[in-house]
């Protein structure tokens, strides 16, 4: 066992250092695996991205309802007698004035050209009541103000506002026959919130022609354990609305959402890493046939075949480690905090930021293992049955 | 009768090579024996199988028919691990074209085999360093074979065969790539091999003249021995 430890060591070592005769094919291989290893990243990270800026959004103690059955808000549909029916519920955290804390809500979808390209895209518009702000405690003014109930006044997150046109402080923009001005920039702790513009919800009803039209409740709880009193008498309604937690919202909207990147990167990422595979075996049967009198010569002194078996799969996993090294590297500086955007629910744009995580890395690992086992393995085999003859006619 | 003698023995050998559909034999029914401590140059033209013979006698090739046997050990029947094992110990080569391993130094080819062994790093260090003064190459430790010239590239080969002190030396055509000058000092040091340290040798060549440090000399035609000579001194 030592002994063939020594003699895999020994030839290990020679085939590395012999690498440089073979510098341009074993590099097309490193290459090949760091672009697989990227592209494992790049969606991983997104999907983690995506998590982690949903998970940001929402809280516990604010209930959010919806029609039953309703994925977003986009299509729910909540009439304004039940509206009513709702604020009498328990549990509702009220003003000093004895006013419940709801926000009224409904999502319009608006168009906004982007900066670089001039391409029109979906961004999701927001009106909401007057209590909305006090339902959002993470919603910080970056600049400018806030702005007035009952004016056609909009604020916007501020990630949206360098990406599209028309959205500085005091810009007047159109959406349809609309006319808003912009009056403030606001952050709201990385949550999906910031990828939104809000403003007055009678006047969004009002201009896009949708009269009382209220998609959301959103209701801030005297505390979290107050939901479940408020959740069943919502039930009790039986009007086919359903309150939800803020946070299990959007944290059902992640996963489904980061469940969808990862059904669409694993399957082309392992597509891929076939591909590096086969490329790896070619790069590996030249290396063996590059190494054929070399091989022959030891296993003629008494190198065992397992040695000869062993060398070659080093060198194999050796390249396709180095390929993962630099394609974990690339990925970290180049992909991670690299903002992205995606259709959210209400197919509008939402902006995240991709996200990297050791698990992660270690899953591109894994992936090079494999391909460096599955590139490797046959060739390492054939390295194990080179006739030995060639020892005494090769000329190295 | 202190240790075993290591006598070779061919026993009616058959041996072909795949051609096309059919086989060509190369040995119809080859018997030789090659008593221990033998100096024997093989010669004869290209593709008599001079070079099998070297094969068979080395466990890197293996016959069809008959028996390959040394020092009492039937080639024949052994597992790939065992011949693995048993060459290591018994056979050293020594190749025309040196094979050494390009990207290792001097010393490092010749620990090669050594690794083999139980020996440590340190014994093996040390064997390694007597092994390249017998071979007069003791300056030239850490260098690459491209830096060394064919002969002293040779002496390495020859080292490296020698390192783990086994009883047969097989001598590939070993002068066939050098100068007159080199050719002869490796002549001579394969000679003070046989007669000094008592290794048998089996010489490939093609070189009439590198005959003489030979006790014996074979010449091979189709398949045969056509003729024998033994040499007047010893
Ligand atoms: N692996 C092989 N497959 C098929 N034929 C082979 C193989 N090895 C050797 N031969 C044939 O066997 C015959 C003997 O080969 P061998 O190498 O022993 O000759 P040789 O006497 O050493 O020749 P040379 O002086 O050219 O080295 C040749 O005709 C050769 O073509
Ligand atoms: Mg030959």
């Amino acid at each position: 066992m030592l002994g063939f430890i020594r003699q895999s060591i020994a030839l290990s070592g020679a085939n590395l250092r012999s690498l440089p005769r073979r510098a341009w094919i074993s590099l097309s291989m490193v290459l090949s695996v760091t672009l697989v290893v990227l592209v494992l990243l790049g969606f991983l990270a997104m999907a983690n991205g995506f998590r982690k800026t949903l998970s940001a959004t929402g809280s516990e103690d604010v209930a959010l309802v919806l029609s039953r059955g309703a994925f977003s808000e986009a299509l729910s549909r909540i009439g304004t007698q039940q509206g009513h029916l709702i604020e009498e519920a328990p549990g509702i955290a009220r003003t000093n004035e004895g006013a419940p804390l709801i926000s009224r809500e409904l999502v319009v979808p608006v168009d906004a050209v982007a900066q670089d390209g001039g391409k029109n895209e979906t961004l999701s518009l927001r009106g909401i009541s007057a209590n909305g702000l006090a339902l959002r405690p993470g919603l910080q003014i970056s600049a400018g103000r806030m702005m007035t109930p009952g004016t056609a006044e909009i604020v916007i997150g501020a990630r949206l506002a360098a990406r599209y046109e028309d959205l500085n402080l005091g810009d007047t923009i159109s959406f349809g026959r609309s006319q808003w001005t912009v009056v403030g920039h606001f952050t709201a702790g990385g949550s999906v919130f910031e990828s939104e513009l809000l403003a007055d919800a009678g006047l969004v009803q009002a201009q896009f022609n949708r009269p009382n039209q209220i998609q959301s409740l959103r209701v801030r709880l005297e505390d979290p354990a107050a939901f479940d009193r408020f959740s069943a008498y919502v039930d009790g309604l039986d009007l086919g609305l359903l309150a939800q937690s803020e946070k299990a919202f959007y944290a059902a909207q992640a996963s489904d959402i980061s469940r969808i990147i990862l059904f669409l990167g694993w399957p082309l990422a392992i597509v891929m890493a076939i591909g590096a595979a086969v490329g790896a075996m070619t790069t590996m049967y030249s290396s063996v046939s590059d190494r054929m009198v070399e091989i022959a010569t030891v296993r003629a002194l008494g190198f065992s075949r397992s040695a000869a078996f062993v060398a070659t799969l080093v060198e194999a996993l050796t390249l396709t480690l180095i390929g993962c090294a630099i394609g974990v590297a690339l990925a970290w500086v180049g992909l991670d905090g690299w903002s992205a955007s995606t259709k959210s629910g209400a197919n509008a744009q939402l902006a995240f930021q991709l996200a990297l995580s050791w698990p992660q890395a270690l899953s591109a690992v894994v992936l090079a293992l494999g391909i460096g086992a599955l590139g490797g393995g046959l060739p390492a085999l054939r390295a194990t049955r080179v006739p030995l003859r060639a020892a005494m006619s090769g000329r190295a | 009768m202190t240790s075993v003698s290591y006598d070779i023995e061919l026993n009616g050998v058959y041996k072909s090579y795949p051609l096309g559909k059919s086989r060509i034999p190369i040995f119809e029914d080859l018997t030789m024996t090659i008593p221990d401590g033998d100096f024997l140059a093989i010669m004869g033209p290209s593709g008599s199988g001079k070079s099998t013979i070297l094969n068979l006698i080395g466990g890197i090739d293996t016959v069809v028919r008959g028996h390959v046997s040394i020092g009492g050990s039937m080639l024949d029947k052994m597992s790939t691990r065992a011949l693995t094992r048993w060459r290591s110990e018994v056979i050293g080569f020594v190749f025309q074209f040196y094979n050494l391993m390009p990207m290792l130094s001097a010393a490092q080819n010749v620990e090669l085999p050594l690794l083999l062994t139980d020996l440590s790093a340190a014994e093996r260090r040390e064997r390694v360093h007597t092994i390249l003064d017998i071979v007069g190459l003791a300056d030239r430790h850490d260098h690459l074979p491209s830096l060394l010239s064919g002969g002293q590239q040779q002496r390495v080969g020859i080292a490296r065969a020698i390192a783990s002190d086994p009883r047969i030396l097989l001598c590939d055509e070993p002068t066939g790539d050098l100068d007159r000058k080199s050719a002869d000092e490796i002549l001579e040091l394969l000679q003070l091999l046989n007669t000094k340290l008592g290794k048998t040798i089996i010489m490939v060549t093609h070189d009439e003249s590198s005959t003489r440090v030979a006790k014996r000399t074979v010449i091979l035609d189709k398949g045969r021995f056509v003729s024998e000579e033994i040499a007047q001194c010893a």
